[in-house]
């Protein structure tokens, strides 16, 4: 069975010329189905520029990435927010919610894009945000929730359309701990039920939660361990 | 486009999350609509009003004036051709000259200046104007050239302090000839209109009297420059007037000289359409200016909406939303916030409209209701549409074209 992420020889250069950047240099990355990735480095290292690249945010310079199949690296605007809507849930670690719509309306937004109708799409969109455990906060704004309720609704967002990758990038990097163990423990959950997980930190305690780890550092990968510590 | 209908929701979410701004920006909508719409129904309702007076005053009327060749050949139109035309050309109801001398008279209430015209029986099918008291002077009186004069209750009083005064005599005096005029009618003026019918003092006094009469002032008294042919109100006024000058040229063997000109009322009532259409039109145009300025404001708050919600743009496109989603939930917001000014604009316009024509039936005495049309509301409103999407695009199109790491990056 052919690997749900596929990266190889990726590059990405800013400023091409004299002062150019290497942000990303020839790198090379599988993902199966179903793993529990952590990609850590320091920041400067490349991590969000990689997590741009695998969320299909942004085009590399050069290589290829195969998504489901699928070579991504060099498709257009357009075709990469459908992929997006499709492949890819993204929890943020500013949670990106829009102010002024309620959890649910939150929720609601990717199956709005991906064209689902209105009944089925409040159905998945409460079915996500019961999964979190919001049902009683579906039309609170969130200005109205707590920092680890707006991560869960991001994260009920991103399960709505049953995308096949979560890409979450420092999900518990604005939450206190206790908010940040109940953040963990949702993806360790999500994983259990057959989501791929791709998260992306500069901290080793939140890495730590993670089956396989991947180390970046000045846009290479320096290291790429299963986790013995993993439960 | 499918879904067309979320986008407008959005659109609708997001201009009701901002009510302050959202107000605002349709404010420069709202005065332009309403200017245009005020403008336009005042202007409709001068229109109609000044059409309703004329129809009234000049319905199936049609002039026939010799012209300046004519005369200078000694080519009048005389009683015989008068007749001839009743007789001879179908649809005429009457032929009525108007030959109009002025005079001057005095009366107790001081000096006046008077302004005859010399006309027949027939006079009274052309005016609408009541005989009040008395009768008008009959075809006995053309006739015998009795010196009989009919004048309005107005005039009268001015004359005389009142308008009981037919058997009354009026002294005369025209080309250093004076005749007394015995009063055997008074008409009814109507009452003030706006355009046709208004006077004013210092107006000449006017009286009818009998064409023929008037040969003691003056010896070519049956030469007509000018008379007016009542035509059936059935009758097809242009095809009446082409007969008309066709009679009179062959009286006068003048085919081909040009010698009658006709003017129809329908002529006149079209010539002052267009003039009117012109002047509201070009008033409105002025209008609409103010009307593409409000489209600019539109534009300027949208690009400041588009910045203010680079973020939230950024997070749709990370959602899956297209280029075309983004530009179209943008569209849509701007064409609902002109639409919606432009309601409310239409509506601030009638209201207008009646407070203008209040103040003027107020102030000037002129009868006005505003004008409104369906097509004039359609075209309010798709035009405010237009302006909200055509001023839309641009904004919309920066904010569909932010790059989505761009746009998260920022705060």
């Amino acid at each position: 069975m052919e690997p749900l992420i596929q990266v190889k020889d990726l590059c990405k250069v800013y400023n091409p010329g004299e002062n150019a950047v290497h942000a990303l240099d020839h790198v090379d990355l599988t993902v199966e189905k179903g793993e529990f990735v952590a990609i850590i480095g320091q920041s400067g290292s490349g991590k969000s520029t990689l997590m741009n690249m695998l969320g299909c945010l942004d085009v590399p310079s050069s290589g290829s990435y195969y998504l489901n199949g699928v070579n991504v690296a060099t498709m257009h605007d357009n075709e990469l927010s459908v992929i997006r809507n499709r492949e890819i849930g993204f929890i943020f670690q500013g949670f990106n919610l829009i102010q002024n719509l309620t959890a649910l309306e939150n929720v609601e937004l990717p199956l709005i894009y991906r064209g689902v109708d209105r009944k089925t799409r409040k159905k998945l969109a409460s079915d996500s945000l019961k999964r979190v455990g919001l049902e009683k906060r579906m039309s609170h704004k969130p200005s109205e929730m707590s920092g680890g309720q707006q991560q869960r609704v991001a994260i009920a967002r991103a399960i709505a359309a049953r995308p096949p990758v979560i890409l979450a990038d420092e999900p518990t990097g604005n939450l206190d701990s206790a908010s940040s163990r109940e953040i963990m423990q949702i993806l360790k959950e999500m994983h259990r039920d057959g989501k791929t997980i791709i998260l992306i930190t500069h901290d080793d305690g939140i890495a730590a939660s993670a089956r396989r780890v991947v180390r970046i550092m000045d846009g290479r990968i320096e290291s790429d361990v299963q986790n013995p510590d993993y439960s | 486009m499918s879904n067309l209908l979320e986008y407008v929701k959005m659109a609708i979410h997001n201009i009701m999350a901002n009510k302050g701004r959202s107000f605002l920006t349709m404010l420069g909508i709202i005065i332009g609509i309403a200017s245009v719409i005020m403008i336009m129904s005042v202007g409709q309702g001068t229109t109609n009003q000044m059409n309703a007076e004329i129809d009234t005053a000049g319905a199936g009327q049609i002039q026939v004036m010799c012209s300046n060749d004519a005369m200078n050949a000694g080519e009048y139109i005389t009683p015989e051709d008068m007749e001839a035309l009743t007789q001879q050309v179908p649809g005429v109801e009457a032929v009525a000259p108007g030959s109009g001398y002025t005079g001057a008279t005095s009366t107790g209430k001081g000096e006046f200046s008077l302004s005859l015209t010399g006309t027949t029986q027939d006079q009274p099918m052309f005016s609408t104007s009541q005989i009040k008291r008395g009768h008008y002077f009959t075809a006995a009186d053309v006739e015998e050239a009795r010196k009989v004069c009919v004048i309005s209750d107005q005039d009268a009083k001015r004359l005389f302090g009142s308008d009981d005064v037919v058997g009354m005599d009026i002294d005369v005096e025209c080309n250093n000839v004076s005749k007394s005029y015995t009063i055997v009618g008074v008409t009814q003026q109507p009452e003030n209109g706006t355009f046709v019918t208004y006077t004013y003092e210092g107006m000449p006094v006017y009286i009818d009297v009998p064409y023929t009469s008037l040969q003691e002032f003056d010896d070519s008294y049956d030469e007509f420059y000018y008379v007016v042919v009542l035509a059936d109100q059935e009758a097809d006024a242009s095809a009446v007037s082409d007969q008309v000058v066709k009679v009179l040229d062959a009286r006068h063997q003048s085919e081909g000289e040009d010698y009658f000109q006709v003017q129809s009322f329908q002529d006149i009532m079209e010539l002052l359409n267009t003039m009117m259409g012109a002047v509201t039109g070009f008033i409105s145009f002025v209008a609409g200016i103010s009307l593409l300025v409000g489209g600019i404001g539109v534009m300027n708050i949208m690009l400041v909406s588009v910045t203010e919600r680079t973020r939230e743009i950024g997070i749709r496109k990370s959602l899956g939303a297209k280029t075309s989603s983004i530009m179209a939930q943008f569209l849509a917001e701007s064409a609902i916030l002109t639409v919606l000014g432009g309601f409310i604009g239409i509506i601030l316009g009638f209201l207008g409209a009646y407070g203008i024509c209040g103040i003027l039936s107020s102030t000037q005495g002129m009868e006005i209701s505003p004008g409104f049309t369906i097509p004039m509301v359609l075209g309010a409103t798709l035009f405010s549409c237009a302006v909200g999407i055509f001023f839309g695009i641009y904004p919309a199109r920066k904010a569909a074209r932010l790059s989505p790491i761009e746009a998260l990056r920022r705060n």
